[in-house]
């Protein structure tokens, strides 16, 4: 395995250009990666041994070059030799950034004019200055094709160049080799080859729903040689972008970033994907076929060594891609490329990091010019940041093992949490009616509507566009109350999203935005600090956050450069409660000065909490108020079967009978959603609907107080008629015991016949639980 | 080593099961109702289905809570290596937030090779804790944390608890809240907010009734066949065996012995005494085993005290116990020791030791536990005139007197006069 994989060091195109003296960025190996020199040290290889073992590689290349379009590239990859100096490693600092979306520039370019020829002279002199004018673009169009950052593209290989030239944009038909035309093409879900509807045997009317296989792969299937029909003599057949792809003839990568070097030459950042087959583990039988990982391994490429555009997508984007053509790829997990592990991707981080900063640094890049000093400016700004990332990264990787929990606010090591292997359950996609109503009835789920909430919803979006939409942004103050699960902190941040939206849309200013939880806080006095590091992404220690958000909300800082207003979400208000209060009095008192923009919004279950409070505190808060008051019955069930919506899996008195229930006792919109679950549980085995026993019995579960079980267990020690008698010592015993299960109170056993003891139960429920017992019949007389 | 005697062998063997509770409690893995499969399928759905549960697991100690909790974990482990790593936290030790926060940012380390540090601060570690639940969630891993004595976790804000349970609220994070409490009202302890997110699953352990210990003591006594003993021994040991267990007389030892504490540990304590009385000539358990451990497992510590007494506490034990029978609210020894020179007036006796003799006695008895002080105030002063409380009943000293070898008659008289 080791030598094979030794034998392919190179990934691309591009690594035998002067390009190769980035080093790639994770691990942190500086070995010039070109074709020829064979350094052993090769660790982060994307090929698996056999299949590197299927490329000769050190056959005379040049010859096996096709001279079609991508001639030139090719060329020029070996007259340029791969001389390159370690001193210029070191040189060179500047790569791009991975955050794509710090630059915005719309640019636009044919790249025809460009010559090798001027191109291989002005390497001579650039390595020097090449920080210098180095320019990002958001969008590049190249060859006819229009790339940008984000976009997913084929990258030729180096070694695939002899297969086939002709690099077909179009897909034919398997059987009869002519291309769709107007005819449907049908995919078979097993072997990606596309049929004719006409051209099948039998001849299909129309597209089926849901999987189809065809009739090769079903006669693969089932032992039998069914042959594909061969190509008339002389005409090759032309294998497509994607076949390429998934035989690993191909690469496809993911635009981090474009830029234009100093000679004119267009470069990317490529983010690797990877086939499954390239994988430690190999292809698990899970995977689709048209599955792909993202890798978090970096490289630069040229331009040129790119084809066309592929699409990569999410599974929920793949579902809804029925006929996206041939190019659309499906990616749901990140491989980790030195550690082999496999991490979802989470969709959810990319939407929340761009937001608010493209925002700000719209305005200042409409402001300054393509070619001017402020790109230089900035790209050696990114230069520097990149280099302390990657002086991070090293020292993360080899050097010095860095804590993992004690860095301010970054946590390092986190790359090598990941599974080894996917399990193979969490992809079989099928899920019962079942499995799908316990998976949207977890707590952890968010809904898709938020219903019942509506006038509070309003409310709040009234209230926060109120205050931010006047010039002078008054400060505000809103006190949100109810009992626990009741939907406060959801509503509010769902009123945080929508606003967020139009902040994108622009029809209203933007804002930031800081959420803090009473309960996370180590102590109240910390929230100076956790507010600070939101508004300004610094961490400083409490009294310093104070005196700095002291003068930031006073009216003499009127020239600050941030005038954004302020939203402060303040989740359990009541822990902010000292003994002097003057923590909740800054935080409240802050939005009353003049030209401070802060929002205050308290989030709390006590109704009156602003009366316990000083008075110059509740005449600062206490006006303003919001009561999310417990669901009814009604409510809950909308809430239940708004979620259920499409799942046949409750019957409707079931869910009834649940809501009534909880409904009865809090409102707890999380108890009810609780309890079906537990009921969905119930009959997991049975495949019937859920119904009222079931909900019945998780109510029970629920809500039952375990001491009557216990007891009718433990069936009493205390009085013992006819029976022998036990001994002093045992029943004291066995009042520890009892008393350790709080069934009975009682002192410390030292006390021994001092000993006082309490039953902790009402008579009753002893009543009710010996009422049943068959073994003492005697003991009801006693009661 | 020499030839072994097989009855040797086999006491080995029953003995090393005893003291392994995997191995005791797989018998209740068997059975399909149990809590054993409960527990299971609540935190195999988590770690398959991505169901984030907490769950409390309730009983008197001694029933085995911990252990098929451990049991199920191992065989989770088993059937999803990679897929579950373990937390454990006990109420005993880690009940101050910071401390168990820390705690669990250095399990995560040890579990995932990273480095940790222990000067982190609360922050620090909470934002690790949240970041480390996401990432494990998206690699489809699940966190178990175990809490026991979960009672003592509920003193304080529980911020523990709150954001633990706040952060399995999130789609991303994929974890089980495991609460191993003896206080059967543990849950009604969490606050409205913490209670609110609690999942509300709770798992009671109950002791068992007597026919499940006969099929417990089958599944424990009974020698493997794979064991290294002769066959024909290792049939005739299980015969017998199974007879005695069926017997009735075996059934009244269990009885008394399931009377007062029918918890698993007890019975295995039972047990253990049981085999370490096995006749190793004779090869085999019998009946007298069973019935000899009864008593050695049942004691009567405050009595066995009695029977060590000299005669001179005997009679200052009834002193006390005279006064108060005629209700002396309070006594300390100088008014013993009153009532002690006035028994010579009434019974003409020559036992009357002097005021020191008596003290020493005195002070025995206190050391014995057989009598107390009344509180704890007034440490400085002489144990004389520091109150005291007689600690064993009427009962007991009577029993104590008739099973007492050398007991003078007088003292018999003296608690039956009065008494």
């Amino acid at each position: 395995m080791a030598e094979t994989q030794q034998m392919k060091k190179f990934k691309t195109p591009s690594k035998g250009t002067p390009k190769a003296k980035h080093p790639i960025s994770i691990d942190h190996h500086i070995a010039p990666q070109t074709p020829q020199s064979a350094t052993p040290s090769a660790i982060n290889l994307r090929r698996s041994h056999r299949l590197t073992a299927a490329f000769p590689e050190h056959r005379p290349a040049i010859s096996s070059f096709n001279t079609h379009q991508s001639a030139a590239k090719t060329r020029k990859i070996f007259e340029n030799p791969p001389l390159v100096l370690p001193t210029e490693i070191s040189i060179t600092p500047a790569s791009p950034p991975p955050v794509e979306s710090r630059k915005k520039r719309k640019f636009h370019e044919k790249s025809a004019e460009k010559s090798k020829d001027s191109r291989n002279v002005k390497y001579k002199h650039a390595a020097d200055r090449k920080v210098k004018k180095k320019v990002y673009y958001k969008k590049v169009v190249y060859d006819g094709g229009e790339f940008s950052a984000g976009h997913d593209v084929y990258v030729k290989r180096r070694s695939d160049a002899s297969s086939d030239d002709e690099d077909p944009e179009v897909e034919e038909c398997r059987v009869c080799f002519k291309p769709a035309g107007r005819r449907v093409l049908i995919e078979c879900d097993d072997c990606l080859n596309g049929f004719h509807l006409k051209c099948l045997k039998p001849p299909l009317k129309a597209v089926p729903d849901g999987d189809w296989v065809c009739c090769y792969c079903v006669a693969r299937k089932n032992g039998e040689v069914m042959e594909f029909p061969e190509p008339q003599a002389g005409k090759k057949r032309a294998r497509t972008a994607r076949e390429k792809l998934l035989s690993s003839d191909l690469w496809a990568a993911r635009i981090e970033s474009l830029w234009k070097e100093v000679d004119g030459t267009y470069w990317f950042r490529a983010r690797w994907y990877i086939i499954p087959e390239e994988t430690a583990v190999g292809r698990q039988p899970h995977n689709l076929r048209r599955e792909l990982y993202r890798t978090n391994d970096f490289a630069d490429v040229e331009m040129e060594s790119i084809i066309r555009h592929c699409f990569v997508m999410s599974p929920r984007e793949f579902a809804n891609a029925a006929d996206g053509g041939d190019d659309v790829f499906l990616c749901e997990y990140e491989y980790e490329v030195q550690w082999h592990s496999f991490k979802r991707i989470a969709e959810i981080d990319n939407n929340e990091n761009d937001g608010e900063r493209v925002v700000d640094n719209d305005a200042d890049w409409n402001s300054c010019d393509e070619f001017d000093s402020g790109s230089d400016f900035d790209s050696e700004e990114e230069a520097a940041y990149e280099d302390k990332k990657r002086n991070r990264l090293s020292q993360l990787s080899s050097l010095r093992p860095v804590a993992a929990n004690s860095r301010k606010g970054q946590i390092f090591g986190l790359q090598k949490i990941g599974a080894k292997k996917i399990p193979e359950n969490l992809r079989s996609r099928k899920q019962t009616d079942l499995e799908k109503a316990k998976s949207t009835l977890l707590l952890a789920t968010l809904p898709k509507s938020l219903p019942c909430r509506d006038r509070e919803m309003i409310e709040i979006t009234t209230f926060i566009k109120g205050a931010i939409c006047d010039e002078q942004c008054l400060g505000r103050c809103l006190y949100v109350h109810g009992v626990p699960g009741t939907g406060k902190t959801m509503s509010v941040l769902a009123v945080m999203r929508n606003l967020k939206s139009e902040v994108d849309a622009g029809s209203i200013r933007p804002y930031c935005f800081v959420e803090i939880n009473g309960l996370k806080l180590a102590s109240p006095e910390n929230i100076y600090s956790v507010i600070y590091e939101g508004l300004t992404g610094h961490r400083v220690g409490w009294k310093k956050a104070l005196n700095l958000l002291n003068a930031r909300f006073s009216d003499e800082n009127k020239c600050r450069k941030d005038t954004r207003p302020c939203i402060l979400l303040i989740d359990e208000l009541d822990l902010l409660v000292t003994r002097n209060q003057a923590v909740l009095y800054n935080i409240l008192d802050w939005p009353t000065r003049p030209n401070s923009k802060l929002i205050v919004i308290g989030i709390a279950n006590t109704m009156d909490l602003p009366e316990k409070l000083l008075p110059r505190i509740s005449s600062r808060m206490g006006i303003q108020r919001l009561c999310f008051g417990p669901y009814n019955f009604q409510q809950l069930q909308e809430i239940i079967s708004s979620r259920l919506k499409g799942i046949d899996a409750f019957e409707k008195v079931a869910i009834e009978f649940a809501s009534r229930k909880v409904a009865a006792v809090s409102g707890d919109a999380r108890r009810a959603l609780e309890i079906c679950r537990r009921a969905a549980e119930f009959l997991q085995n049975r495949k019937v609907m859920a119904g009222m026993a079931d909900v019945e019995a998780a109510i029970k579960e629920m809500f039952q107080a375990p001491h009557i079980q216990l007891a009718m267990a433990v069936s009493s020690f205390c009085a013992n008629n006819g029976e022998t008698f036990p001994g002093y010592d045992t029943l004291l015993k066995v009042g520890c015991k009892l008393g350790e299960c709080r069934l009975l109170l009682c002192e410390s056993g030292t006390r021994h016949k001092l000993q006082k003891l309490q039953l902790n139960y009402p008579n009753d429920d002893v009543t009710f639980a010996l009422k049943d017992s068959k073994e003492l019949p005697w003991l009801a007389k006693y009661i | 080593m020499g030839v072994e005697n097989p009855a040797e062998v086999a006491k080995f063997i029953i003995r090393s099961r005893i003291a392994d509770p995997l191995f005791v409690y797989s018998y209740f893995s068997q059975l399909p109702d149990s809590n054993y499969s409960k527990l299971k399928y609540i935190i195999s759905s988590s770690v398959t289905e991505a169901c984030n549960n907490s769950v409390l697991l309730l009983g008197p100690r001694g029933c085995g809570k911990t252990a098929v909790l451990e049991l199920v974990l191992e065989d989770l482990l088993k059937e999803h290596p990679d897929m579950i790593s373990v937390v454990k936290l006990n109420g005993l030790l880690h009940s101050d937030n910071n401390c168990a926060l820390k705690e669990i940012a250095r399990q995560v380390c040890m579990e995932h090779q990273l480095q940790f540090s222990k000067m982190a601060s609360f922050d620090e570690n909470s934002k690790f804790l949240l970041s480390i639940l996401r990432e494990c969630g998206l690699a489809h891993k699940t966190i178990v944390f175990v809490l026991e004595e979960f009672d003592l976790f509920t003193e304080g804000k529980q911020r523990l608890l709150y954001s633990l349970l706040d952060a399995m609220q999130s789609v991303s994070s994929q974890a089980v809240v495991v609460g191993v409490s003896c206080r059967l009202d543990a849950d009604q302890l969490l606050e409205k907010r913490v209670r609110s997110r609690f999942s509300h699953r709770k798992l009671l352990f109950l002791s068992s009734p007597g026919e499940d210990f006969q099929r417990l003591a089958e599944h424990i006594l009974l020698l493997p066949m794979d064991s290294r003993l002769p066959n024909d021994f290792r049939a005739s040991f299980n015969e017998k065996l199974l007879n005695i267990l069926a017997g009735e007389e075996f059934k009244g030892v269990v009885d008394q012995l399931c009377y007062s504490d029918s918890t698993v540990s007890h019975l295995l304590r039972f047990l253990f005494c049981a085999v370490c009385h096995m006749d190793l000539s004779s090869g085999s358990l019998s009946i007298q085993n069973f019935k000899s451990a009864l008593p050695s497992i049942q004691r009567q510590p405050k009595q066995e005290a009695l029977k060590d007494c000299s005669v001179l506490q005997l009679y200052l034990l009834v002193c006390m116990k005279r006064l108060e029978v005629k209700e002396v609210e309070l006594c300390n020894f100088n008014s013993i020791m009153k009532e002690y020179k006035s028994i010579p007036d009434s019974f003409q006796t020559c036992d009357n030791f002097a005021r020191n003799v008596c003290l020493r006695a005195f002070e025995h008895l206190l050391q014995r536990g057989l009598v107390s002080f009344q509180d704890n105030r007034g440490q400085g002063q002489s144990t004389e005139f520091r109150p005291v409380k007689l600690l064993i009943s009427w009962h007991e000293l009577q029993q104590g007197l008739q099973s007492f070898p050398s007991c003078p008659v007088l003292l018999h008289k003296l608690m039956a006069r009065e008494g």
